[in-house]
Formats: structure tokens, sequence, C-alpha cells
């Protein structure tokens, strides 16, 4: 426990290849591992295709078995957070230039041999201006040159991936739309094909149980892994308080998303997800500030977002551009980002989540000024509200601010 | 037909509140939080993040329904913190250990990097895409 306290984990990446990172993770939790392996694995946005009109079908396939197999090819998702809209979010009616990627097929066999449809005969239609009714934005500025593409397009070492064999006479044409999504909607957007994760290659905690007919050692060979570990000796008695603390990883993409941007978008997704859920602690409490504590004085109460106005500015790793809103599409409505002037946010606290100016910028929870910063530890003479006020002081002096510390700044 | 959106499943609603807190009126110190929109990966990572706190008595989570998208975590504490105050002193510690951990790959993937150890593109097979990253906003540009 007291080890846990005072220890951060250690990282150390023992193969990088173009689409898989094979790294150990030290002295973490099994839980905080297996927090990442999830979120890796379900929680990144990725686009892939997901509508299929279809205009001709004279394969043998019928039309969902094609659908199906269409939505199935990774498709080049690199920064989608910022070079696509979710269409749920997008004010388009049907899909726009914004929220989708418009890929259309068209392949006839006028051969005597069989002729196989690949992912390499989807083109993907450039995005058209004027046609579309979604607000307008810098989605497409942000995309590389072949976002959307299907992975390894005309790569001559990528083998592409089949959709359909054709016979002479045959035609297959169809338009798709690829929209981004993530996996817990539906597997096709995992941007990882596979993630292996092990720890404790010796069995040593028991956590599995092995069946064997004779002998044990020799029916269970050990992995690769176990190099890193010490073997048991035979006279080891059971540890029954030991923990995992290192742990395995393999982390294989489907080429949609490279290795080091599916790690670090999942360590930010996690980030965020846990900095909402601390807002959403803080913000019913407000009510019964006001009630006992008597508020915080410097706190307006026009402020329509009451303690969460003091969010707005530093965005938290947002990746938009504007500084707002908690990495989810800074849309200017999003609840946090509110105050751009400072009368808005907690009035006199001098402190913050960025105590020295110079860092705000690059710090992902920092405020653009200094008096923008709402969560202010007790130190400012202001903030009344001694009670909630203090758990966010200790947040500060727990370094997130410190200048070193660059929290999750993907703004950079 | 009738099926409703998949988002729904890690997307809040209108004017939902990401966490419900509900005190527990049996037990002294203690609350239940539902999170909703949330799954085990936060769930389980918060648990055992609140139970390595001294003032813990109790924590543990549950997804009552896996068709339901929530989660309760449960607390007790020793009196001398409130539930909520240790669940955000929680979430707090984890967000700065993972950012701590961020910067740990950060460092080695540019380690990766220099050693040219990785092959032509870095980014995945995404030929022109990932030299536009790469140029563009880069992780390692801190």
């Amino acid at each position: 426990m007291q080890a846990y306290e005072d220890s951060e984990p250690i990282v150390r990446i023992r193969d990088l290849k173009k689409d898989r990172v094979n790294f150990v993770l030290d002295n973490a939790d099994l839980a905080f591992a297996n927090a990442i392996r999830r979120v890796v694995q379900a929680d990144i946005p990725t686009v892939a295709i997901d509508m299929v009109e279809i205009e001709e079908n004279t394969t043998v396939l019928p039309d969902e078995f094609l659908a199906h197999r269409l939505g199935m090819i990774p498709l080049v998702s690199v920064n989608c957070d910022e070079a696509i809209r979710y269409s749920r979010e997008c004010t388009c009616l049907t899909g726009c230039q914004y929220c989708s990627v418009e890929l259309r097929l068209d392949v006839s066999c006028h051969d005597n041999r069989t002729m196989e449809v690949t992912s390499n005969h989807l083109e993907v239609i450039p995005p058209m201006n004027g046609e579309n009714d979604g607000l307008p934005g810098e989605e497409i500025t942000k995309r590389g040159e072949d976002f959307g593409h299907p992975v390894g397009k005309n790569d001559p070492a990528v083998q592409p991936v089949l959709i359909c064999k054709i016979r002479k006479g045959q035609q297959l044409k169809l338009r798709c739309v690829a929209k981004k999504g993530i996996a817990k909607e539906h597997a096709k957007w995992s941007p990882c094909s596979a993630v292996s994760f092990e720890y404790d290659p010796y069995n040593k905690l028991r956590h599995t149980t092995h069946w064997f007919e004779s002998d044990e050692r020799a029916e269970w060979p050990v992995g690769e892994n176990a190099k890193e570990e010490e073997p048991p000796r035979d006279d080891e008695p059971f540890d029954f308080n030991a923990k995992p603390r290192k742990f395995y990883f393999e982390v294989e993409t489907d080429g949609s998303l490279g290795p080091q941007e599916v790690i670090m978008r999942g360590l930010a997704e996690l980030q965020t997800k846990l900095a909402n859920l601390i807002l959403g602690l803080k913000a019913p409490p407000d009510v019964d500030m006001m009630n006992g504590g008597g508020g915080d004085p410097g706190m307006p109460p026009t402020n329509g977002h009451t303690t969460a106005g003091g969010w707005a500015g530093g965005g938290w790793g947002s990746m938009s551009p504007t500084g707002g809103g908690w990495g989810n599409g800074g849309s200017a409505g999003g609840g946090w980002a509110g105050g751009t002037s400072p009368a808005q946010n907690g009035g006199g606290n001098s402190g913050g989540w960025a105590t020295s100016p110079a860092q705000n910028a690059a710090s992902g929870w920092g405020g653009t000024s200094p008096s923008q910063n709402a969560w202010g530890s007790n130190t400012s003479p202001n903030s009344g509200a001694t009670g909630s006020g203090s758990t966010w002081g200790t947040g500060v002096q727990q370094g997130w601010a410190s200048p070193s510390q660059q929290a999750s700044g993907w703004n950079v | 037909m009738n099926a409703p959106p998949r988002f729904e499943l890690f997307v809040l609603d209108d004017g939902e509140k990401p966490v419900e807190v509900a005190e527990d009126t049996k037990i002294p110190n203690a609350a239940t939080f539902k999170i909703v929109k949330q799954d085990h990966t936060l769930g389980n990572m918060l648990r055992a993040q609140v139970l390595a706190m001294p003032q813990v008595l109790f924590a543990g989570y549950k997804v009552p329904h896996p068709l339901h998208p929530y989660f309760l975590l449960k607390i007790q504490t020793d009196g001398t913190a409130t539930p909520q105050a240790v669940l955000e002193q929680a979430c707090t510690k984890l967000i700065t250990t993972l950012s701590a951990l961020e910067a740990k790959f950060k460092r080695e993937f540019s380690f990766k990097d220099v050693e040219g150890t990785v092959a032509e593109d870095p980014y995945g097979a995404t030929g022109t895409g990932g030299q536009a990253w790469g140029a563009g906003r880069d992780y390692l540009d801190f």
C-alpha cells in the first residue's frame, strides 16, 4: 500500500515497429494496467465505413455481407480527434464533409479470369465545398493526405483487404460513408487488432491454475516474458501478500493509427474520463457550498457553470485550438468552455492549476491568465469555501501545476 | 428498428450528471457513487486507487447489469475525510500518475525514434498521412 502511494509507474519500450509496440509497465497496479489495456482497445476514435449504398451488385455475395466486410476495412484515421467530428455532434442531417468521409467502389470484370475486388479499389471522394449542412470548421485542414484511405492503399508492401471475388460479367458498384466512432459502439472502430497483456509469467501469484499430467514445469513452458523475472525457487513459500506489479504489453494496431498515437491517446482518454468525474463531483456540492459555507464571494452568481467556470481556457488537453472543452471537440456550447473573461471565473483566486503564467500555454491544466484560474487553493483570502476548496488545493500541491510536469498537454 | 442509438452507452444525455452521490443512511461515512456512462475501465481503476488510501475502510464497485451503462462505487471512510473527498483525491492522484506515465512514454518513444530502430514509418502503415501527422502536431513537440 505504502509503496503504491509514493511510487510512479515505470515504462520501458522493448520493441517499436510501425504497427506495434511492446513495452513493460513496471510498478503499476493491476487495475491501472488493465485500464490502459481496456482504453486502448475500446475508447480511441477512428474512422470506419458505417453506411453503404449499393448501386449495383451482381456478385455472389449479398449486399449486407459486403457492407459488413467493408465496415471491417481499416481506414487511416491519424489525428482523428481534430480531423473529423462525430456525426452525432454535427449539425448536418445526413452526413457532411466535416463528419464523414465518402468512398466509392466501382469494379466490373471483363476478363475470363476471377478478379479480386480489394480495398485498393476503394476511392476516397475528396470533400466538396458547397454542398454540406454542417457548421464550417477546420476539420478538413487537419486531415492528412490519405485520411480515410484504406490502410496500405497502393503500398505494394501491404496486401490489400479482399472484399469479394468476381467473375466475368459481374459488377460491384457502391458508395460508402465512413464515420468516426469508438469500439464500444462497434469493434470495427478499434484501432487495435490485438493487445496482449501478461503478468507473473511463472504464476507465482497463483492467479491461474495449471492443469498438468505429471510435471507442471515441463507441460507449461514459460514464455519470453519470463526472462524478465526471477524463476521461483523450489522451496519458495507462497507469498499470499504479493501483488502483480510488472505487466508485459504488446499493442498491435490495425494500421489506422500508429502505436504511439494509440498509447498516447489512450492515456489522454483515461485522464479525460477522470477529469470529467472530478467535474461531476464538483458540480453538485456547489449548492451545499452556497448554503453552508456561504459560498465563494468571488464567484459571481451569474456564472452559469458555477464552479466549472475556472476550467475554461486551459482545456485539459483539449485538442481544439479555441482552448475550450475538455477534448470533446471544443464546441462552444459545451459546458466547460465558459468564461474567457477573468471576471467570470472565480474572482480573486490567484491559485489554480498553473501557478506560473509562463507555463500556461503549455500546460493542459493551465488557464490563459493567472487570474482566470478558479480552482485556487485556499491561499486566496477570497475563497471562502474552505470545505470544498481544500481538496483541490492538495491536488495542486501534488504537482499538477509544477512547471516540469506538463500535465496532459496535447495542445502545445 | 427501435433500438436506441448505441452511443447512448458512452455519451451522456443532455443535462445528465456524470455522477450521482447517495449517502448511506445506515453506515457512517459511507456513500455510493453512481457513475454513469462508464464501465470497468474506470470502475476498477478507481476502486483500486481508493482502496490504497489509508482513510478508506471499504471500497468496492459493481456493474449491476452489463446492458446498463453505469457502475456503482461504494466507499466507506474512517471519518477523517468524506467519501466524496476521498474519491476526488483518488481521481487527482490517478491523473497525476497518468500524466507522469504519459511523459515517460513520450520519452521512451522519442528514444526509439532517435535510435532508428523503427522502420521507415513510425506512425503505422499510413504513408503520407503519417508524415503529415509528424510534420504537423507531434506528441514529441513538447
